[in-house]
């Protein structure tokens, strides 16, 4: 296939000659220890998720001795950049965790394996139909969810309690939440919870809670510079209130649980999704607590289930049996399982997740109650958002710094952010 | 007055009178490539070639998944017309160059001086600081200098500003501060250039009266000039092209609020996070085009004001 040797060709380039200015690129080769096939797997993830990752990989190596697995986990944000630049230089690792905005991009870029060729190793007869779907594009199958998760407003409830402020409730509204922010700050001095403005995923539970969507159907922004305007202004007026956190903190929000104003101990609560929430365990000694996302003022619920993450298998793998063999492991074995728990969300295989659910401990067990509780009364999930969607979650961020430190007003930055995203969407 | 107790030249050695006999021209050339080869094919692999490809990148929309497809000068005039954030990066790196080189020569030659004077421990010093150049280019130091200037850091704790990296109108000053501390490569040029200015100049200086101040101004300034031509210019092109002290320092984003936003930074975002390879590769080598520019426009002040001591024999 000449075309594919030229853009191979061209990404590697490319990527040399911006090394060149920039400086500060590593390399890694396939290297083959000791006979073994060697695979490359890499996630994203907290610390916590890292350890019982290591201790599943460690009983794969020892089921498959022939197979020896190199892990390499980072942070949200530095390895959405780092996996992009792998894939774009033909040399993807051979097993991927992939974000719900990737895959479309990654599919189409001809960087995923089509999983139905190791249908002989790798079983999903045991994965529901509907959530398996979402990792299929133009009628493949690109990838598999390996669990779901839910957005969550997790807070420190010691503090929260002690400051005699209305713990949340189900089906509590943006405008009970704000109050809530506004007395935890009056009560407990410091603000009530992040400053929700920077986070794309929030402006889409707020969205949703009005029966609108961040994505049409057929890829184009679901939502108006009006609509983020408002949104906007309802953060940034909190913000100015004290409500939520300073923009000097607010900067600084990357995705991991560390980076938080509560993580950090200068906020009382925040909004995450749910699995990540575990690393605030060693971060607020004093006990955290998941209550569900604010609704609509009507009482629209605007979080969903999201298949939270996938695992998919490079395109160029020279090994896709034994990559199609570890993602079967990690889905699909019981004491896989059982080491994992629920750091990926509650498993994907039913017949796991029953077994398992009841056997659940500690922060496992507060996420699978935390999501049995919204059974049946959550809206369907959006389908899988267009590739522009990957890089405009930091446009939003940014767009959002601008508001925070004054530089813009919510309408301007709006207004900006609404023309890069439409310039995105259409290239 | 004379000069005659310069010696005359004594008889130079004599050439053997058998020299011996050299070698074809064509086999000594071959034996050059042979030794150069190695360099020469890293150059064209690795510099040349990836060069070639990301010009004419640069006239393409290339999102590293889908096959290159030809726009012409689009990535070029939607980078001077229709992109506010580009204009912001040019503007941030410009005021770095001007904080951050002027402070960095000016130090190194403070040091270089205080060195030049030093009876003792001048080589324990001289290592202290050019210690920082060495460490401070890698990410961990980078990293190390967040935290000082962070908030809950140790600048926010001896000063009480609240960290300096989660301030849009301070982050930069970090982010200069970082380049500023690694001064030790000029500085020990600087210190090869002192030492070369002959001791009878400041004698006759100041026979003729002059004081500390005025030697400096009339001896070791115009004797020093190219040294410090020498060094405005590498570390002018250095300073365009400041990548990793503004990447560690604003955790990769040039935030706050574009603050660190450098030109570098923005080529990085537009390449490896938003996925325009093509549009990133027409900004590098419009930065290419700029150094070369602003190089030029070093070289032609300097006929004004770099003094080189050969000039006086003419």
């Amino acid at each position: 296939m000449p075309g594919h040797r030229t853009k191979g060709f061209c990404a590697t380039a490319a990527a040399l000659a911006l090394c060149a200015v920039l400086a500060g690129c590593g390399g890694s080769g396939d290297s083959v220890g000791g006979g073994k096939v060697v695979l490359r797997y890499t996630w994203w993830g907290n610390p916590d998720r890292a350890e019982r990752t290591e201790q599943a990989v460690a009983l794969f190596e020892k089921q498959h001795p022939d197979i020896s697995v190199q892990t390499s986990f980072a942070g949200y944000d530095t390895y959405k950049q780092k996996l992009a630049t792998q894939a774009a230089g033909g040399d993807a690792p051979d097993v991927m965790q992939l974000d719900y905005r990737q895959i479309d991009q990654y599919a189409s870029g001809d960087v995923l394996l089509d999983l139905a060729k190791q249908k002989a190793v790798l079983r999903t007869s045991e994965i529901d139909p509907g959530l398996l779907d979402t990792g299929r594009v133009e009628g493949k199958q690109y990838a598999i969810p390996q669990g779901r998760g839910t957005e969550t407003v997790v807070y420190d409830v010691k503090t929260w309690k002690e400051s005699g402020v209305p713990l949340p409730r189900q089906g509590w509204t943006w405008s009970d939440w704000a109050d809530a922010m506004r007395a935890l700050a009056k009560k407990t001095g410091k603000p009530g919870g992040t400053d929700l403005g920077w986070s794309e995923d929030a402006f889409e539970v707020w969205l949703r809670g009005q029966g609108k969507a961040l994505y049409t159907k057929d890829g184009g922004l679901g939502f108006t510079a009006d609509d983020l305007t408002q949104w906007w202004t309802f953060t940034d007026k909190l913000r100015r209130e004290g409500a939520v956190s300073p923009a000097e903190q607010t900067t600084q929000l990357d995705g991991t649980v560390e980076n938080t104003p509560l993580g950090r101990g200068k906020a009382v609560s925040d909004a995450n999704w749910d699995a990540p929430a575990s690393g605030f365990l060693a971060l607020v000694p004093s006990g955290i607590v998941l209550a569900p996302m604010p609704s609509g003022e009507d009482g629209t619920p605007g979080q969903y289930f999201k298949p939270s993450m996938f695992l998919g298998i490079s395109a160029n793998t020279g090994h896709a049996k034994e990559a199609a063999q570890l993602i079967d492991f990690l889905l699909n074995d019981k004491e896989a399982a059982r080491i994992l728990g629920a750091t990926r969300g509650i498993p994907v295989n039913e017949t796991i997740r029953e077994e398992t659910e009841p056997q659940l401990k500690d922060f496992d067990k507060t996420v699978a109650d935390y999501q049995s509780s919204f059974e049946g009364t959550l809206k369907d999930p959006p389908q899988a958002p267009p590739s522009g969607d990957n890089a405009l979650q930091t446009t939003f961020q940014r767009d959002y710094d601008q508001v925070s430190y004054e530089r813009m007003s919510p309408r301007e930055a709006a207004e900006n952010y609404v023309t890069e995203a439409k310039a995105e969407l259409r290239s | 007055m004379t000069t005659t107790d310069i010696p005359a030249p004594t008889a130079r050695p004599k050439r053997p009178a058998t020299a011996p006999k050299r070698r074809p021209k064509r086999e000594r050339e071959g034996a050059a490539w042979v030794f150069l080869s190695p360099w020469v094919l890293g150059a064209i692999v690795l510099t040349l070639l990836p060069m070639a490809v990301s010009l004419y990148l640069s006239f393409t929309d290339y999102n590293l998944f889908d096959p290159p497809q030809w726009v012409g000068l689009r990535n070029y005039t939607q980078m001077f017309t229709e992109d506010p954030r580009y204009w912001r990066s040019v503007v941030t790196t410009v005021t770095y160059v001007v904080i951050a080189v002027p402070l960095q020569l000016a130090l190194a030659l403070v040091v270089a001086l205080a060195l030049k004077s030093m009876k003792r421990g001048k080589a324990f010093y001289r290592s202290a600081f050019y210690a920082p150049s060495l460490l401070g280019a890698s990410m961990s130091i980078a990293l190390v200098w967040r935290a000082v200037f962070n908030d809950g850091g140790t600048v926010d704790n001896l000063l009480g500003t609240g960290g300096w990296v989660n301030k849009p109108g301070w982050a930069l000053l970090a982010v200069a501060l970082l380049t500023v501390w690694q001064f030790g490569a000029p500085m020990v040029i600087f210190l090869a250039g002192l030492q070369q200015i002959p001791a009878e100049l400041y004698e006759a200086a100041a026979v003729d009266g002059a004081g500390k101040w005025r030697q400096f101004l009339s001896v070791t300034v115009p004797m020093l000039s190219p040294v410090l031509f020498f060094n405005l210019v590498l570390q002018t092109i250095q300073a365009f092209q400041v990548f990793t002290p503004a990447f560690a320092v604003s955790a990769g984003k040039g935030g706050p609020a574009d603050s660190t936003l450098v030109y570098t930074m923005y080529l990085y975002d537009r390449g490896f996070v938003a996925s325009h390879m093509g549009y990133a590769s027409a900004m590098a080598w419009v930065l290419l085009l700029v150094i070369g520019v602003v190089t030029a426009v070093l070289f032609r002040t300097s006929r004004s004001w770099v003094f080189y001591a050969s000039e006086g024999d003419r």
